[in-house]
């Protein structure tokens, strides 16, 4: 287990290398000038010439990559060409409202996820498994920003329920809870939906195994049976789709987080991609795809606890 | 089963937090309806900094309006230029301009504000190693002399029309020079205004407080905070709710919402910024004035201004009807509405079988107006496609003069003709803020001379005979004149809003 950490982490190293430079690459092939963005359309040349020269924007490119990347190895990940702040600061000031969010979305895609996958399959070919697929097209279909917008809509506006939009308390505390539920609710559909999907497949192929008809054959209690011996079973795949979709979470979640005005990674990353910030997009990158494999790895870790026959060597 | 029950548990109890939570009513926004003299406005953006001297962009300009000062403002009702920080001022000679400033003003951190203060300003304002964003704002500026503490003497280096208008613009706010030595001003603001800085949360907040020792009083609002809100209908839900008090940035699908709105007061004041459709005027069809008249005549403004819903205003003139330079003479001339014209010179151009591309970028009301213009040039006998890009494309391709046909726009904040004119469509600035890269001699000549001339009325006059000159050479034809358009919730008193589009918080107050 710990080879396998270590392996993974060092794996990490050529990786980010190489999306640091995919990222710079591409961000200075597409189309747009951080100085035009910082003059706007006021910009006369001289002032379009001196934002440049600020910026170190003349220098050769690779010489503005190396000069990049000798930063980020020492931690240094820069500065904001639009507002001078650090790179380091900005993402550490939204990341917090970013994991918060993840985190209360993955709870409402698990607790909605499972449970609707778990009944669906236990009633295969009921209405209520019927009523369950339908939910899990319709979550993955709809998208976050109507669901966001009606969400405000009726529980914000007509019933003051909970807050239109932002985040100003922490998340154990009632208003912290409540300024995250519709953004939650919002976000965790579309996952409550693969989860559900995984989850009725999974429960499925493991409910017609030989152990289950013995465990059922032995006395023991449906509900034991399923909770028990079938879940534990199953929930390998189902694992892997929670994972993978926090991990998308936490890589920012534009939408929502622009919906619900809620100050985070995704919404930094898109002003960033918008204003040329050069800067700003690659640390942003960095985080993600650096979250992403952590993520990952936490998801293998939790696949030896749940299946003990699993080891790495 | 002992781990089923605590797993179930788990889930009931947290479904229960979540009944019990939504079942609560929220406690009141901390906003202003609570009656503590606290203002919340929903900015679509956050600021980007908070020096005047290094940014360059709406959202932090209006956070600076409140922090700061600048020498010369404008009347809002009249447009008028009228001194700020100055107490009077004197064009000695068509190149120097002497300003006597006010007595007993100090800035937030107590560094009294005198004519050390202007010059140390304009001359980092001014400098290219400080890479100011709007530097050329006060580029005509030769030398800032101090000749006495309270006076300083601005030299142009030619003579100079627009410059108490440049010097009301939120850039030429006059900085505390021991704060900006000191520590970041981008960070720290320090003014005179009457409010002062407080707090910034970046991407979320900025808060502000009173500055009980404003002299002209106490403003009385307590405290004001730039909440960042990026979508307007979010903000609106705000206002609704009471979370919010002050929003801008309305577009017209917004106005029936918010006009049934009984909470919600809707305040339009018509505005300086133009919205035109432009051509190249450097390669391509737009080349051909022929082809521009055809154009200009299938353009039918009321339908476009009727589109808008009430923001937008009309007339025939680049320079609108409330920017300093506004003759209301133009109306009778430009190009009326007329189809069977269009498709005459459309023959005549050789371009009635042709397809040209519309350029736009995917902001505000700039897709809808393609849309609207594409309907009314199809009408005429012109096929054009529309090519909608994200801001930063959009720009990119006005400034390398890559496109045929534009929809493009200005907010003019400095509400001067000259501030529209020279920027946009003088030939000294293709390459940079003259998208449609026009150059036409004799309308430099004028626009020069628009900037040369300090006689207010020979200023008025020269302005008028550019606009002339320009509506019927058409690099651009005008689409629409901007309205300004704010909501506010019913207790916000005493706000005023600028044609421009900017607001001062200093006398308003919550009932």
């Amino acid at each position: 287990m710990a080879g396998l950490i270590v392996r993974r982490l060092f794996q990490l190293i050529p990786l980010l290398l190489g999306i640091s430079f995919i990222v710079f690459i591409s961000l200075h092939l597409a189309p747009g000038d951080p100085a035009s963005m910082i003059g706007g359309p006021t910009a006369t040349r001289e002032d379009l010439a001196s934002i440049r020269e600020d910026l170190g924007l003349n220098d050769p490119l690779f010489t503005q990559y190396f000069r990049y990347i000798s930063g980020v190895v020492q931690g240094d990940l820069g500065y904001s060409y639009q507002t001078k702040q650090s790179v380091t600061e900005a993402i550490m000031i939204r990341f917090p409202n970013t994991f918060n969010l993840a985190i209360a979305s993955i709870i409402v895609a698990t607790v909605i996820g499972v449970g609707a996958g778990m009944i669906s399959a236990i009633k295969q070919n009921t209405s209520l498994d019927a009523l369950s697929t339908i939910g899990a097209l319709a979550g993955i279909s709809i998208p976050n920003f109507w669901l966001g917008s009606v969400l405000i809509l009726l529980f914000a506006v007509n019933w003051q329920w909970f807050p239109a939009a932002g985040v100003t308390q922490p998340p154990w505390t009632l208003q912290g809870m409540k300024e995250l539920i519709l953004p939650a609710i919002t976000l965790g559909t579309g996952s409550a939906a693969l989860i559900a999907r995984m989850t009725r497949s999974a429960v499925l192929e493991v409910i017609r195994q030989d152990y289950i008809r013995t465990a059922r054959a032995k006395g023991v209690k449906e509900k034991s049976v399923i909770l028990l011996h079938c879940m534990r079973n199953a929930m390998i795949p189902v694992i892997t789709v929670i994972g993978l979709n926090f991990g998308f979470l936490l890589g920012g979640t534009i939408i929502t987080e622009q919906v619900f005005a809620i100050n985070g990674v995704g919404r930094l990353m898109i002003q960033a991609i918008a204003n040329r910030d050069y800067t700003m997009v690659q640390g942003a990158v960095l985080l993600v795809a650096t979250l992403f494999v952590l993520v990952n790895l936490l998801v293998d870790i939790l696949y030896a606890l749940i299946d003990p026959r699993i080891r790495y060597e | 089963m002992k781990g089923f029950f605590k797993w179930q548990g788990w889930v009931i109890s947290l479904l229960v937090l979540v009944l019990l939570a939504g079942g609560c009513t929220p406690p009141p926004p901390d906003a202003g309806s609570s009656g503590k003299q606290k203002l919340v406005y929903a900015s679509t953006a956050d600021v980007v900094g908070l020096s005047p001297i290094k940014t360059n962009d709406r959202a932090s300009a209006r956070a600076l309006d409140q922090i700061y000062e600048t020498l010369f403002t404008r009347d809002p009702k009249t447009m008028e230029i009228q001194p700020l920080l100055a107490e009077s001022y004197e064009q000695k000679d068509p190149n120097t301009l002497e300003i006597t400033l006010k007595k007993g003003i100090k800035f937030h951190d107590g560094t009294p504000f005198n004519a050390e203060a202007v010059k140390y300003t304009f001359d980092k304002f001014r400098d290219p190693k400080t890479a100011a964003p709007r530097a050329s704002l006060l580029e005509p500026i030769d030398e800032v002399i101090v000749k006495d503490e309270f006076t300083v003497v601005l030299k142009t280096k030619k003579p100079y029309g627009p410059l108490l208008a440049a010097l009301a613009h939120s850039n030429a706010s006059i900085v505390s020079p021991t704060a900006d030595k000191k520590g970041n001003l981008m960070k720290k603001p320090v003014g005179t205004g009457p409010f002062k800085f407080k707090k910034w949360v970046p991407g979320d907040k900025l808060i502000l407080e009173a500055n009980e020792d404003y002299r002209e009083g106490a403003p009385k609002l307590k405290e004001v905070e730039f909440r960042v809100v990026p979508e307007v209908s979010t903000a609106i839900s705000l206002l609704e709710t009471g979370e919010v008090d002050l929003v801008d940035s309305l577009q017209p699908e917004h106005l029936d919402r918010l006009k049934n709105n009984q909470k919600v007061n809707v305040k339009t004041n018509d505005g300086t910024p133009v919205t035109y459709l432009g051509f190249n005027m450097k390669k391509g069809p737009g080349k051909d004035k022929t082809f521009r008249q055809a154009v200009a005549h299938s353009i039918n403004q009321e339908e476009v201004v009727d589109a808008l819903k009430g923001v937008a205003h009309s007339s025939k003139g680049i320079i609108g009807p409330k920017v300093f330079g506004y003759n209301k003479e133009i109306e009778k001339e430009g190009y009326d509405y007329d189809v069977k014209k269009a498709q005459k010179l459309l023959k005549e151009a050789g371009m009635d079988d042709k397809t040209m591309t519309i350029t736009t970028a995917n902001t505000g009301n700039y897709p809808t107006l393609a849309e609207l213009v594409q309907g009314q040039l199809s009408k005429a006998g012109l096929k054009t496609k529309i090519q909608t890009l994200e801001f930063g494309a959009y720009l990119d391709r006005l400034r390398k003069g890559d496109f045929e046909m534009v929809i493009g726009g200005w907010t003019n904040s400095t509400g001067d003709g000259s501030e529209l004119l020279y920027p946009q469509l003088h030939s000294d600035n293709i390459g940079a803020s003259n998208g449609t890269q026009t150059s036409i001699p004799k309308a430099d000549e004028l626009i020069d001379q628009t900037r040369t001339t300090t006689d207010k009325e020979k200023r008025l006059k020269v302005l008028h005979e550019a606009n002339q000159l320009l509506v019927k050479e058409a690099p651009w034809v005008p689409l629409h004149h901007g309205v300004i358009v704010i909501a506010t919730s019913k207790n916000v008193q005493g706000l005023e809003v600028d044609p421009t589009g900017e607001w001062h918080l200093q006398n308003v107050s919550l009932k």
